[in-house]
């Protein structure tokens, strides 16, 4: 039990410092205002989680600062330039209503960060897919006039995209800020894979069903272009790691967990190749869950029956070695 | 592609997620997840029935006596009501206790209801859909859709009802908080 | 003190809408505005006292089905002078509205709620009820449209107020989901400890009774 506890806080600790550097990237890119935006949704994520489980009667204790990791992979997917209280509002939509309604972290139904993004897409549509291009950095209070639409809505459209290798590498395309870091992405996937932080799984669906999608029904002529460009933008990258691979809402085993990730992968890339749905992976991550749910449901119950049948077989060795004896026929009989 | 393109659509035009029809009626049902599905089934009859009905009034019904609608859609659903009892009474008498109460809870509701009233103002707005197989193909889909919706809320039924939930928020207030996100997510896609 | 909780336990401890989640369509679609609240506020309040007032006198031998059927009849007739008045009263939200007008003549408390509760009541004692249930989701469907209508327009009754933040979703379906939901939570935690102080009120008094 202290190892599981150990093990959880080691965990929400290695996807603080791969999330903590990919914040430190969209500080370089896009200046101070995302340090006070971040800090707001920070601020705002852990008062209403302190309020919530006061609220339950529940003692508010280290396990319970997931709510911090969930506002910085909010924070992550939001423009620099987002409007503090919506920020703040969308902070305690992820932690009261999509998670402490629910349980709270013991009982996580819907990734937090997805359903506040999905809240934010649905109520802010225009303020959520508008970014400032890199390298503007901008005031606290100040308001970026030219705002552009992401190198990912382009390229849904027109199936293009005008940027070098090393730029789409280093993430130096407007996008949301913390998804389009792809090196950075890359080399956090890979730490958290091999710390086991997050679901090897639903990961290697995720990215297994955009490739084999993207290469053999291309978004352009070109299929490495289209498996290149396909994998760099839409938060494809960033939602499987942080939303799709969360250990919390992921099926526990691998085997599902493949098919869980590998489904939303399909689903998504169809959405954005028939509507060109910008960011469709978060949106139906939030939509799959009902998906994870029942494969968690189904892991439960095949978890009972090879409980059931290893107790039988347990059993029957030990009749075989007459550790147990059965009793007799008419003593049962005599008993009814 | 073809299925998940139209998996989207039946998605967007769920009467309980998109519209909130028949959510009371749901939630009736969730008691457990045998009376959910069930309760579904037994809703996608009325909804398929219904619209055939609905079709031959609407086509007989002449436009001055527009408002009695609501009236013979009512006469409709309760005579599927009183076969679908008498069949189920003749079928299997044994199991008639258990039987009689999911058509019951799943005759007159407003998932029934509101699929005929939304088949009819589509079949009004585009002459195509006015015909008999739009009209059952439209009963059938808005069936489906329920039993979606239940699959829903039977995947979640756990969960939503586990001890870790808040005892104020467990069971309905949470199943409509779930449906609500879901709803929102289907919103956000469409 | 119980004869007068079993007939206003419709206004709040067995509200139609918070406790037994019944006509929450029409909340959850319609109940965006203060003014659509309105209009389904009259209809859902002519049509549900009409119709229950009226299936009383059905034969008690008839069979559940059979009165059900007869019941939604009942509601579907009254239905048509209400439609004819609520032209009147209010035009422009009828078109708004839509189908969820018609739909309040089938709600459950109708359909379902009349045989299982009201029926089963002394006359008298049934009509106490029966407002007290109509009450009860008039006063739901307000107050979350108030709150939807000021959160999710801005506006009061159609007039802008000085909203600084708007949240648009709210003002749609899942909106109406989320809000009930969370509404649904709260009523329960406020019934739980009002019940809480009453029983152990009730308690002490039936010590001394004893």
């Amino acid at each position: 039990m202290q190892n599981k506890i150990k093990s959880q806080r080691f965990i929400w600790i290695d996807i603080m410092l791969t999330l903590l550097s990919l914040a430190v990237m969209e500080y370089f890119y896009y200046g101070s205002r995302t340090l006070v935006l971040g800090g707001i949704c920070i601020a705002a994520a852990l008062v209403s989680e302190i309020i919530s489980l006061r609220l339950m009667n529940r003692k508010f204790t280290a396990d319970d600062l997931t709510c911090i990791s969930d506002s910085l992979i909010l924070f992550l997917m939001l423009p620099s330039v987002f409007d503090f209280k919506i920020a703040a509002i969308a902070s305690v939509f992820a932690v009261v209503v999509s998670k402490n309604i629910f349980g709270g972290r013991k009982n996580t139904i819907f990734s937090p960060a997805a359903a506040a993004y999905v809240f934010l897409l649905t109520s802010w549509h225009g303020n959520v897919l508008m970014y400032s291009p890199p390298h503007v950095h901008t005031g606290v209070f100040d308001k970026t006039e030219n705002l552009v639409s992401s190198a990912s809505h382009i390229f849904n459209i027109s199936g293009r995209m005008d940027y070098s290798n090393f730029e789409i590498l280093m993430g130096n395309f407007s996008g949301a800020p913390g998804a389009v870091s792809i090196l950075l992405l890359s080399v956090s996937a890979a730490v958290l894979l091999l710390r086991r932080d997050i679901s090897a799984g639903a990961f290697i669906g995720t990215i297994a069903g955009t490739a084999f999608l993207a290469f053999f029904v291309p978004v352009c002529s070109n299929q490495w272009d289209s498996l290149k460009y396909t994998m760099s933008t839409n938060m494809v990258l960033f939602a499987a790691i942080y939303i799709v691979a969360d250990r919390r809402t992921a099926p526990q085993r691998n085997y599902y967990a493949f098919f869980y990730g590998f489904f939303i992968a399909a689903f998504s890339y169809i959405l954005v190749l028939t509507t060109a749905k910008e960011n469709a992976i978060v949106i139906v991550s939030v939509l799959f869950t009902p998906v994870a749910l029942g494969f968690r449901n189904l892991e439960k119950r095949i978890d009972s029956l090879v409980k059931e049948e290893k107790d039988a077989e347990d059993l029957w060795e030990a009749i075989k070695s007459g550790e147990v004896q059965l009793p007799e026929i008419e003593e049962v009989e005599a008993d009814e | 592609m073809f299925l998940i393109s139209e998996l989207v659509v039946l998605l967007g035009t769920n009467l309980i997620l998109s519209q909130a029809l028949g959510i009371s009626t749901l939630f009736v049902a969730a008691g457990s997840r045998k009376n959910l599905l069930w309760t579904a089934i037994t809703i996608s009859f009325f909804t398929t029935a219904g619209s055939f009905g609905a079709c031959l009034v609407n086509s007989l019904l002449p436009d001055s006596l527009y408002d009695l609608r609501l009236l013979l859609y009512v006469l409709i659903i309760g005579a599927l009501y009183v076969i679908l009892l008498t069949v189920l009474y003749f079928a299997d008498r044994k199991n008639f206790g258990t039987t009689r109460k999911y058509v019951h809870v799943s005759a007159f509701n407003c998932a029934v209801m509101g699929t005929l009233f939304t088949i009819s103002d589509k079949a009004a707005a585009d002459p195509s859909l006015d015909n008999l197989g739009s009209y059952i193909a439209a009963g059938a889909e808005a069936g489906t859709g329920f039993i979606l919706a239940a699959f829903f809320l039977m995947a979640g039924f756990g969960r939503l009802n586990s001890k870790e939930v808040p005892a104020a928020f467990r069971g309905f207030p949470s199943m409509l908080v779930y449906l609500g996100i879901i709803s929102m997510a289907i919103y956000a896609l469409i | 003190m119980n004869r007068k909780n079993s007939v206003f336990d419709g206004f709040i401890r067995d509200n139609a809408v918070l406790s037994g989640l019944m006509v929450i369509s029409p909340i959850i679609v319609c109940g965006d505005t203060v003014m659509n609240a309105i209009a389904m506020i009259y209809a859902f309040s002519a049509i549900t006292f009409i119709s229950v007032l009226a299936g009383a006198f059905i034969p008690k031998k008839l069979s559940y089905g059979v009165k059900t059927i007869i019941l939604a009849a009942i509601g579907a007739v009254v239905y048509i002078p209400v439609k004819f008045a609520a032209y009147d009263f209010f035009p422009s939200v009828m078109e708004r509205t839509g189908i969820y007008f018609m739909l309040i003549a089938v709600n459950s408390l109708i359909t379902v709620h009349a045989q299982v509760k009201f029926y089963r009541m002394p006359k008298g004692k049934m009509t106490v009820s029966l407002i007290s249930h109509i009450l009860g989701f008039d006063v739901v469907l307000f107050i979350i449209s108030v709150i939807r209508e000021l959160v999710a327009y801005g506006t009061f009754c159609g007039r802008i107020v000085d909203a600084d933040v708007i949240i648009s979703g709210l003002g749609m379906p899942f909106g109406g989901f989320i809000l009930l939901g969370l509404c649904c939570g709260i009523y329960r935690s406020i019934v739980g400890a009002v019940r809480k102080n009453d029983d152990s009120a009730g308690g002490d008094s039936d010590v001394s009774d004893f």
